[in-house]
């Protein structure tokens, strides 16, 4: 008899537990859910995607929330896996029914969500993955890209050096579509905006090359003016360690994209190489506007640390959501996506918009050069040109060509 | 299809000069593989392991010391050592007991090592990267024949023969070496003679991963060091000592110069397909060559 009472209560606790869950997931909240790669070297940028979200989501929610509403988010741990990422979102789909999905820094990743969102009429706020299809060829109502892709870095890129004096090129980079996608629209767009230019040669390594020396050494031999690195994510770090290593950076002058990121110079501390020329959206000690001070003393505040540019990305994100949802002044997905294409939300970037026809966020590029200053044990960019979005931004009739129109 | 412009004499003697820095590493690693497998008759799939928390212990290490010279050296020598505990450990633990068990077991033990390895790594260091630097006098490049090469490379074109060497004397003029060959031509007729065969095999292995800790502690001034290393340089070292002929040490010295010279002659040479160029000498060797390039003790 004791026995019986016993699994009786645990059933009642369980029951109690399930059933308390339901109306208090149902009380009217925003859910969000975030796919991201939160293990390995990835998480060097994911974090601060997710943390400066927290970050906006909570002033949110204590100023009253959205229309009434709080917002709300769970994440799930994609391990930089496709079959894992994309199981984790139609779990958040199916099981949290959340209003929204967000992340991911896997390209490969970010397209398959970006199908399912298509297919389950969720939108899927892009966060990370720069791959110029998720907002070009493969675009569709339901995805959008807070982040720059490599069209756009190409475009930045081949703006910056063309102001260079150099003429002669080698080429080198992860052999995998970001590496190409990024060393043919830097290469294309330079041809163009200065026809003078030639190509020496081309180096092409694995995705994850343990030693770069061989492929330094080779690149030195043909004595170029300029490099084009195009290497990405976990490959970033290892090579500037090898450049300096090396002496590269002193020898030759390169560029690569998100050299001059906060995330991929931190953590090599001052052994990072300096005069190495790169392009991102962000830099905490720039623009020196009021905005971006106000968010970096926030961010500082709450993780002590300063943000990456994840952390912009995580922010604007956050406050696109809100400013949407103000604007279709009801919680409808289909009112949400008219809301979001075409507004213009204030971040610490400036004025950033959400182009209508693409869902492609109107980032500006800054290019720098990689140098040590006082006060950092890090190096930072410096001689910083700004590129603004407009200019970076793949023309509309490029979209129409990619997506078959 | 465009060659590269970049390919004269010096050019050329150069990039000879990279691919054996870089033959260096591998030789180290794969020599240690190949003793392991050539004496104790363990396919260690650990060993990358082991070279990989010896490129972490030379960070902890060298960072402990406050990232000096000083400390580089500290590093180079305790990392290889600690990794040797942590062997020595293992090996009168659990490997000593299984060594009449068959090569698939074996397989599988060493292999549930890789993962227990990777997962202990992630909690002592975390999962971001680390980054040591060389002493301030080894970075950096000189001119040879006017191209840069970095100085850190000559450092590992020092220290590859002198290990070579070291191996050398180990195996043909101490009694241990004489015991350890012996062993692994029969293992019984060793032991009926009235030597310690459980012991020799303790230091056989203890010194094998002593050489997968060292290889890890010189590559960690030149890369990033993560998780995933081990990974990457355990297939080539069981690659370089299959064309060598498993458990030959002179063999591993082979494929190992095999390995790292058409790596880098052919990042020279067609740089957009230099990946494949390792890989395709080790498929013609083993067309011509089934069994390796030298005697194998198997």
């Amino acid at each position: 008899m004791k026995k019986l009472s016993w699994i009786t209560v645990c059933f009642a606790v369980v029951l109690a537990v399930l059933l308390a869950g339901v109306p208090a997931n149902a009380a009217k909240t925003i859910k969000v859910g975030i796919v991201d790669c939160y293990s390995g070297p990835a998480s060097t940028y994911t974090n601060d995607v997710r943390d400066a979200f927290k970050l906006a989501v909570d002033k949110i929610n204590a100023d009253g929330g959205v229309l009434g509403r709080k917002i709300e988010f769970t994440t799930r741990d994609s391990k930089f896996k496709v079959d894992i990422g994309l199981s984790a979102a139609k779990e958040l789909i199916m099981r949290e029914n959340v209003d929204i999905l967000m992340g991911t820094i896997n390209s490969s990743l970010a397209l398959a969500i970006s199908q399912l969102a298509k297919k389950e009429k969720i939108p899927f706020l892009v966060t990370f993955s720069k791959s110029a299809k998720i907002t070009g060829a493969k675009g569709h109502r339901y995805v959008f890209s807070f982040t720059e892709n490599s069209a756009m870095a190409g475009k930045a890129g081949a703006a910056g050096l063309a102001k260079k004096p150099y003429t002669k090129y080698w080429i080198a980079g992860d052999d995998y579509e970001y590496g190409h996608a990024i060393a043919d629209g830097v290469w294309n767009n330079l041809k163009k905006m200065k026809p003078g230019v030639k190509l020496l040669g081309q180096s092409w390594w694995k995705v994850g090359e343990p030693d770069f020396t061989p492929y330094i050494t080779a690149i030195l031999a043909a004595k170029p003016d300029a490099v084009i690195i195009a290497t990405g994510g976990r490959d970033c770090v290892p090579f500037l360690k090898a450049a300096k290593t090396t002496g590269f950076n002193e020898k030759v002058p390169f560029y690569m994209h998100t050299a001059t990121e906060l995330s991929t110079l931190k953590p090599l501390g001052l052994n990072a190489p300096e005069g190495v020329i790169g392009t991102s959206n962000y830099f905490f000690y720039y623009p020196e506007t009021k905005e971006n001070r106000a968010f970096v003393d926030k961010f500082k505040a709450a993780y002590n640390r300063y943000p990456a540019v994840g952390a912009v990305y995580g922010f604007m994100a956050a406050d696109f959501i809100k400013k949407a949802y103000e604007k279709a002044g009801k919680i409808n997905t289909e009112k949400f996506i008219n809301a979001l294409e075409g507004l213009t939300v204030s971040t610490p970037v400036g004025e950033v918009t959400m182009r209508a026809y693409d869902h492609q966020a109107m980032l500006p590029m800054f290019m720098g050069t990689t140098k040590k200053a006082k006060g950092y044990d890090f190096l930072i960019a410096t001689d910083i040109v700004i590129i603004p979005g407009k200019e970076v931004m793949p023309s509309i009739k490029e979209i129409k060509k990619a997506r078959g129109k | 299809m465009e060659f590269a412009s970049n390919i004269t004499i010096a050019a050329i003697f150069q990039q000879v000069l990279v691919g054996l820095s870089r033959t260096t590493i591998l030789f180290i690693v794969a020599s240690g593989l190949s003793l392991v497998l050539g004496v104790l008759r363990i396919p260690n799939v650990a060993h990358g392991s082991l070279y990989m928390i010896g490129a972490f212990l030379a960070y902890t290490i060298a960072t402990l010391f406050g990232g000096g010279t000083a400390g580089f050296w500290l590093a180079l020598i305790i990392a290889p050592l600690g990794v040797a505990l942590i062997s020595f450990i293992a090996e009168r633990g659990l490997f000593c007991h299984l060594y009449e068990r068959e090569h698939l077991m074996l397989l599988l033990f060493t292999f549930s090592f890789t993962l227990v390895f990777g997962d202990l790594v992630k909690l002592v260091w975390g999962s971001d990267y680390r980054s040591l630097s060389a002493p301030v006098f080894m970075q950096g490049s000189f001119s040879i024949f006017d191209l840069p090469f970095p100085r850190y490379n000559l450092f590992l074109l020092v220290i590859g023969p002198l290990v070579a060497l070291g191996l050398w004397f180990l195996t043909n003029k101490t009694k241990i070496g004489k015991i350890a060959r012996a062993a692994a031509v029969d293992r019984e007729m060793v032991g009926a003679v009235g030597i310690n065969v459980s012991r020799v095999f303790a230091a056989v292995f203890v010194i094998g991963c002593f050489l997968a800790g060292l290889g890890g502690a010189l590559v960690a001034p030149t890369q990033n060091i993560t998780q995933g290393m081990d990974h990457a340089i355990i297939i080539e070292a069981f690659l370089i000592v299959i064309i060598g002929g498993l458990g030959n040490m002179w063999g591993a010295l082979l494929g190992a110069l095999i390995f790292g010279l058409t790596d880098s002659m052919g990042i020279l040479l067609w740089p957009q397909f230099a990946i494949v160029f390792p890989y395709i000498a080790v498929i013609i060797v083993l067309l011509f060559r089934p069994k390796g390039l030298l005697k194998s003790t198997w």
